[in-house]
């Protein structure tokens, strides 16, 4: 297939690109794009309970078809989990990787928001609760990141 | 609505994976204050949105007609609380809801596992704010511990 994106976009290309999207899906439908919400549907669907917000889905289905497009057009390829796969046996990987998926969806939910909904659309908006959230998440990740990567002895 | 949606939805899933943010390692350099790109890209993103968002409130108005209002919102506690549960998650997997997608589609399919947490992550955090609810005690912000 067409190689368009060669590896990796730079960020000065994906950045405005995201930002537009933003831009775009209020213009277009005076909505808040983000993905965790996409997610919550996703489980009222499970569930069976209503969908409260059916754009959404679509929002979201648009999002997996979006990444499988660039995939296609060149983005790099990615196997294993990095670090993490490269020093964790598979049980204990799968074990953590459940746990992290487990901590950013209860996390999201708790603050009305994740990365895209606070951290990107709240941001944009300046609006002084997803300066917060934002602020948090990515101190609390700086913080955690450096201090497992110490005590892993630089392994991770 | 739907239409606008899923254009869109596309747009964003093919910036984001063309980012190479699904990349474990392009996030965990970031986090390691190592490699600029996931601020950069951030910095980008919200220059040009927060552009457009002026613009739009400006206008007043969606491209169709309908009245446009884009809130700010005061700062609560689960903001708080919930970006600090979200931030550890974030630093371990060097990962997040949408990321997590890019990563499956350029082939980490441990993203999936990622996933699976996430609605389970988000049915947990339902239980517990219906739990709270059903009590009859303090509304969900103030409950203290995760």
């Amino acid at each position: 297939m067409l190689q368009v994106i060669a590896g990796q976009l730079p960020w000065w290309v994906a950045g405005p690109g995201v930002g537009l999207c933003v831009v775009a899906l209020y213009a277009l439908a005076n909505a808040k794009l983000g993905v965790s919400g996409g997610w919550l549907q996703l489980l009222f669907v499970a569930e069976r309970r209503p969908v409260t917000e059916p754009w959404r889905l679509w929002f979201t289905g648009g999002l997996v078809a979006g990444a499988f497009l660039a995939a296609g057009l060149g983005a790099g390829r990615v196997s294993g989990y990095g670090a993490l796969s490269r020093h964790l046996p598979v049980p204990l990987l799968a074990l953590v990787l459940l746990a992290v998926g487990v901590l950013i969806g209860y996390g999201a939910r708790w603050a009305g928001g994740c990365t895209s909904g606070h951290g990107i659309s709240g941001c944009s908006a300046g609006s002084p609760e997803s300066f917060a959230a934002t602020a948090t998440f990515f101190l609390v990740a700086i913080v955690v990141t450096v201090l497992v990567h110490l005590l892993s002895g630089g392994a991770v | 609505m739907r239409w606008s949606a899923l254009v869109v939805g596309v747009a964003f899933g093919f910036f984001l994976t063309g980012s190479g943010l699904g990349n474990y390692h392009t996030i965990h350099q970031g986090l390691l204050l190592r490699d600029p790109y996931i601020y950069l890209m951030m910095a980008a993103t919200i220059a040009t949105a927060a552009t457009g968002i002026a613009l739009l409130r400006r206008r007043g108005h969606t491209l169709f007609g309908e009245p446009l209002v884009i809130p700010r919102h005061p700062v609560r506690r689960q903001a708080v609380y919930g970006g600090a549960v979200f931030g550890v998650g974030f630093g371990v997997g060097a990962t997040c809801p949408g990321i997590t997608v890019a990563a499956i589609a350029t082939g980490a399919w441990w993203g999936g596992l990622v996933l699976l947490g996430i609605l389970g992550g988000l049915w947990l955090r339902g239980r517990a704010e219906r739990r709270v609810r059903e009590v009859g005690q303090r509304p969900p912000r103030r409950v203290p511990t995760a």
